[in-house]
């Protein structure tokens, strides 16, 4: 290839501002929760989840944080803490961790393409929204918000 | 998932990503022209290798990360949590395909195909360095759904 001197240095100019872009673009979106109406009912049984290596039977009396995560996320393991932390300090809240890397069936089902993402249900263990990538601060606010905690 | 893998500060990683992504850079803009594209092609080989380090040894091992420990780390204050090595791993290994992508490209007779290759590993080094993008929240589970990668 043979380009001039000027436009070469335009290009690299480009692909760095497209990468800026798309990186800003990336981090406004990601964390952010998304209304689910007629959200399905969560099976546990179905989940498999595990809690202290006890069953999960029954979900959180306000809500429940549910977050699917996978292997080589680490992403998923400073989510977990941020919910775990919640979990301890306010009343009624339930973080179950589930990991799809080989139940590919729940990734499917619920669509999951990214780890971790997390669906929020209602005390009757309904989806109420779902959050993408690692959760905000603001969104967490918001979401506690809504169920009056 | 098992709690038993090595443990490493997350900032590593980023910081082996950012030297990555200037070299890319590099390597883009020399192989843009034909008399500098030797050069491109033997800065990108090494840039393979470096992956394939990467890849085969972990970051903990790996020369950038032996940089960031000795020079690095020192000046910075300590990490408030540390991570699972396996995703920045799994982004080595993504960086090595994407790669080895470019090299094939350029010898089946693509003239552009190195310098194709050193913009998107740009995209992906540049995003995980400035951004914390983690190639294996975002990919793992969607390559596995398509059965590009098998558990």
């Amino acid at each position: 290839m043979n380009i001039n001197f000027e436009i070469r240095i335009i290009l690299v100019a480009v692909v760095v501002l497209a990468a800026l872009v798309a990186g800003l673009v990336w981090r406004s979106r990601t964390g952010r929760s998304k209304k689910v109406s007629n959200g399905g009912q969560i099976d546990l049984a179905e989940l498999g989840a595990t809690k202290n290596g006890q069953p999960v039977t029954a979900f959180g009396e306000r809500l429940t944080f549910l977050q699917f995560s996978s292997e080589f996320c680490s992403q998923c393991v400073q989510t977990a803490r941020v919910y775990k932390d919640l979990e301890q300090h306010s009343e009624g809240i339930l973080h179950i961790e589930v990991d799809i890397t080989n139940r590919l069936d729940l990734a499917k089902k619920y669509n999951i393409l990214q780890t971790p993402t997390t669906l929020v249900l209602d005390a009757s263990g309904r989806v109420t929204s779902r959050i993408g990538g690692t959760a905000k601060e603001q969104t967490i606010k918001d979401e506690i918000g809504h169920f009056n905690i | 998932m098992s709690k038993s893998h090595s443990q490493i500060d997350p900032r590593g990683p980023r910081f082996g990503a950012a030297i990555t992504s200037v070299l890319v850079l590099i390597t883009f803009f020399l192989a843009l022209d034909a008399s500098t594209s030797a050069l491109a092609f033997s800065l990108f080989a090494y840039v393979w290798v470096a992956f394939l380090w990467g890849v085969l040894f972990g970051n903990a091992k790996h020369p950038y990360g032996w940089l960031f420990r000795k020079f690095v780390r020192p000046r910075l204050q300590a990490a408030k949590e540390l991570e699972d090595s396996r995703p920045p791993r799994f982004a080595q290994l993504v960086g090595l395909f994407v790669a080895s992508v470019g090299f094939a490209l350029a010898f089946a007779g693509v003239e552009s195909g190195i310098a194709i290759a050193a913009a998107a590993v740009f995209m992906a080094s540049f995003l995980n360095s400035a951004f914390n993008y983690c190639l294996g929240c975002q990919m793992y589970l969607g390559l596995r759904r398509i059965g590009i990668i098998r558990g």
